[in-house]
């Protein structure tokens, strides 16, 4: 039994977009901090994954968001791969990626990435509880919190750029290593911890 | 728009299935057709995936609508010849089985039940023995007969 050719695969990916038969596209592409898992819908980034996170369980909540129709193609991404890739190996300081917030749970949730994403730019950094304020809720630091660490988009929606008020490192989803490189990487500093 | 039911993702179906898919291709036609039934029956697939009311026994779904896609495709170009031939229409309710109940319609009582077994109900060779009093080997035989002279009434 001959396996299906990468190139029977790539065409049935296209011609799954160009039909509009696909609810989503993934690729993986090596990285400065890692392989990385990207997902793309048709409006925009739905999920990026660091490497650790199972691939079948990654795609399997996309697909409770935003449909089974899941497709592999490197071709079809490859505007976002360059993007990423240039961003994350110094080569450009703009991340100008459109971003799909379907796969955040509740709207204060997704208040808090807007704003995030919005308005705290590269070598910026944040304090959850300023976060909180500018989201429109100066109480809810803890809720902030939760936002950052369920964060589906990391790196172009960027949780990495929150710090706790001591202005130490902190948590970060994908390692606190990770978080580290990503603010050297855009000139942040941060207090050693 | 997410399905009313969890779904797999379909790229691991593929992932899954897809060479067994491509080796069923080729029995139902010839090698160089095989690649672009299978590609038409996955986009095919494709379209009614969200459509489907359960997420049971998608690979034999999988190899039902690819039996079609190749059976559809035989028609096709059959007409190109025949012109008195009435239109088939096309299959677009690949999450019923209708599709496959009329294409299978004209074989004995016993293929039917065969491909039923193996297709529909998924069963391994081993349980459609059992159901239909044969040994596996028997029923492996009557199976593959049974694709067979599918395929040489749509393609003779």
């Amino acid at each position: 039994m001959s396996p299906l050719s990468e190139q029977f695969l790539d065409r049935l990916a296209s011609a799954a977009v160009r039909e509009d038969l696909a609810d989503a596209v993934y690729t993986t592409l090596p990285s400065p901090i890692g392989p990385l898992v990207v997902v793309q819908g048709r409006h925009g980034v739905v999920r990026i994954a660091f490497e650790g996170e199972p691939l079948d369980r990654t795609l399997a909540r996309v697909a409770a968001g935003v449909g089974p129709r899941i497709v592999h193609s490197d071709r079809e991404l490859a505007a976002t791969r360059e993007a990423l890739s240039a961003y994350l190996e110094g080569d450009d300081d703009r991340l100008e990626l459109p971003v799909d917030l379907s796969l955040v749970g509740g709207p204060f949730r997704r208040a808090v990435l807007e704003t995030l994403h919005r308005e705290v730019h590269r070598g910026e950094v944040v304090t959850y509880g300023s976060l909180a304020r500018q989201a429109g809720n100066p109480r809810a630091v803890r809720a902030v919190g939760t936002a950052c660490a369920t964060n589906p988009i990391p790196i172009v929606v960027p949780c990495h750029r929150v710090l706790p008020a001591s202005g130490r490192l902190g948590a970060y989803g994908g390692g606190p290593e990770r978080k580290r490189r990503l603010l050297a990487l855009e000139g942040a500093s941060v207090r050693d911890a | 728009m997410p399905a009313a039911v969890a779904l797999p993702p379909f790229w691991s179906l593929i992932e899954r299935h897809g060479d067994e898919l491509l080796a069923h291709a080729r029995r139902l036609t010839d090698d160089e057709a095989a690649e672009d039934v299978l590609q038409d029956a996955l986009l095919r697939a494709l379209r009614a995936y969200p459509r489907l009311r359960h997420a049971d026994h998608l690979r034999a779904w999988l190899y039902r609508v690819t039996t079609t896609t190749a059976l559809d495709l035989h028609r096709a170009r059959r007409r190109e010849v025949v012109t008195d031939e009435p239109p088939v229409p096309a299959v677009e309710a690949e999450y019923d089985d209708g599709a496959f109940e009329s294409l299978i319609a004209p074989l004995a009582p016993s293929a039917r039940d065969a491909l039923r077994l193996r297709f529909v109900e998924d069963l391994d060779y081993d349980r459609i023995a059992d159901a239909l009093g044969t040994s596996p080997e028997a029923a492996r035989q009557r199976v593959s007969t049974a694709v067979r002279t599918l395929r040489e009434r749509v393609a003779p």
